[in-house]
């Protein structure tokens, strides 16, 4: 997938200036930069959801190759688990018992055989997470895009799920963008991070990879030797860029 | 304990209305109250019994029945064709808003006597009255529904590759379904009421006629007892309709 030079708008203010992006196949990219930078606007650019204002998208894969997770579960509630996950494969013609059978076996493994009959509302909220991450890889995804899809969830089963996540994408050797505020997170489970600038008008300001080796247990990877000066590069990074900005807006009042 | 478990509530209740209704009986009988305007429970019991006895209430049940299930249907699909149309077509939502909020506004009963002078005394009058009253309730809950439907199922249908009758079939004929179902009691108690209020204005049958019947009368024993029958009958249909939606949206 290649980004190059976006620029998205909202309302005729630049929220992001020409943004260029890569990402290789097979490999583990984070977006992470403060809030209001422009993350979520580039993966929904990625995808389609958001009309760029100048520069260029080529996802490398067609349209129905990219799945999307989102930071809401956004699952149908009227729907149970296994026909939410079946939903995407009833759209590409697959048969309904085909798609049933489908959906069983991604539910079994993400961890949740025996909940295919459960409605949203009856699932945790990590259980209605690892349906939704079902629901996309279910389409066998080329280049996977997540939007802070665990943000909302608690320490322990957040853990849980990142670890299942990163083993799922690294057997199927998906491509995955991944925007999250969470430095740690981004440099367990990336080859590459990009950091953003404040918005508006945000950019990428640089790129770090990461040199931790493959396959990867991302609770595992934080105690690797490059782990933490890593994230001390990319804290004092990030803090500079926050600082700047609180200047910018000081000098402007 | 059975003055404060709660398993014994309907109990309580019943003892309560056990007594009510004694005292009531009471204060007739010794003539504390004056039978021409509160007639003693077992005059009304009486009254109510007849009209099932002599078998003369079920034409007019069936009246009332059929006016205001005709017109419940016939609202509820106008109501969705109309709110989802308006809601999608905003040329339509442009013409159709000023009506339904001038109809909205108005208390819509008023319009009996007009369709009564436009379609008769037969049923088609009571019908066009229970179907005004629910069409506009349901328009305003589809239209004001589908406007608000939640964006990121919207988005999550796209992004899984579905179109437009994909967004339709999965997202918004759900949402419609389950506001609908939501406001389904407020319907049915709509159509017995243009049911009723359009017999009561002028009809040959129907519980509406029957209480203007005994309206012209005094008849207070029968005006209570079908009251009562209403009462019992909308009760049921609540029932029903709570079964219904309960079913249907066994998902919330």
């Amino acid at each position: 997938m290649r980004v190059r030079d976006l620029s998205i708008s909202y309302g005729g203010e630049p929220v992001l200036e020409g943004a260029s992006v890569e990402v290789a196949q097979g490999q583990f990219v984070s977006l992470v930069g403060p809030s209001g930078s422009g993350k979520s606007s580039l993966l929904r650019a990625v995808i389609g959801l958001q009309r760029p204002l100048a520069g260029t998208v080529d996802p490398g894969v067609k349209p129905a190759e990219i799945g999307m997770l989102f930071q809401d579960d956004a699952l149908l509630p009227w729907k149970t688990a296994r026909d939410n996950v079946a939903l995407g494969l009833d759209f590409r013609g697959c048969s309904r018992k085909s798609a049933l059978v489908q959906a069983d076996y991604w539910l079994d493994r993400v961890g949740l055989y025996g909940f295919e009959n459960r409605y949203p509302r009856h699932l945790s909220g990590g259980q209605r997470k690892r349906v939704a991450l079902a629901q996309v890889l279910a389409l066998m995804p080329k280049l996977l895009l997540m939007d802070e899809p665990f943000a909302s969830l608690d320490a322990i089963v957040r853990a849980r799920i990142i670890r299942d996540v990163a083993s799922l994408v690294e057997e199927e050797g998906i491509s995955v963008l991944l925007v999250t505020h969470d430095l740690e997170e981004a440099i367990s489970l990336s080859d590459c991070v990009y950091l953003l600038s404040q918005g508006p008008r945000a950019r990428i300001t640089q790129q770090y990879k990461v040199p931790i080796p493959r396959p990867r247990d991302p609770v595992k990877a934080r105690t690797h030797p490059a782990f933490a000066p890593l994230y001390e590069k990319l804290w004092s990074d990030l803090s500079h860029e926050v600082a700047l900005d609180q200047q910018r807006a000081e000098a402007a009042e | 304990m059975i003055l404060t478990d709660p398993r014994f509530a309907p109990l309580r209740q019943l003892t309560a209305f056990g007594i009510l209704l004694l005292i009531w009986e009471a204060a007739g009988r010794y003539d504390l109250v004056n039978p021409l305007f509160v007639p003693s429970p077992s005059r009304i019991g009486s009254a109510l019994w007849e009209l099932f006895a002599d078998g003369r209430i079920w034409p007019h049940l069936d009246a009332t029945f059929t006016a205001a299930l005709v017109g419940l249907a016939l609202g509820i699909l106008v109501g969705i064709a109309l709110g989802v149309l308006a809601a999608l077509i905003p040329p339509v939502a442009e013409l159709l808003e000023p009506v339904m909020t001038l109809l909205n506004a108005i208390p819509r009963v008023v319009l009996a006597p007009l369709f009564v002078i436009w379609l008769g005394i037969e049923l088609a009058s009571k019908v066009a009255l229970a179907f005004i009253l629910v069409a506009v309730v349901i328009f305003f809950t589809v239209y004001g529904g589908i406007r608000q439907v939640d964006r990121r199922l919207v988005e999550r249908i796209v992004t899984l590759g579905g179109g437009r009758w994909e967004l339709v079939r999965h997202v918004y004929l759900p949402s419609v379904a389950a506001w609908v179902l939501g406001n389904l009691k407020v319907a049915v108690g709509f159509a017995f009421t243009g049911a009723c209020v359009g017999e009561f204005v002028g009809a040959s049958r129907g519980l509406g006629y029957l209480l203007s019947f005994a309206q012209s009368t005094y008849n207070s024993a029968l005006m209570f007892a079908l009251i009562f029958l209403i009462m019992v009958v909308v009760l049921l249909i609540f029932a029903a309709a709570g079964r219904l939606e309960r079913f249907l949206l066994r998902w919330q």
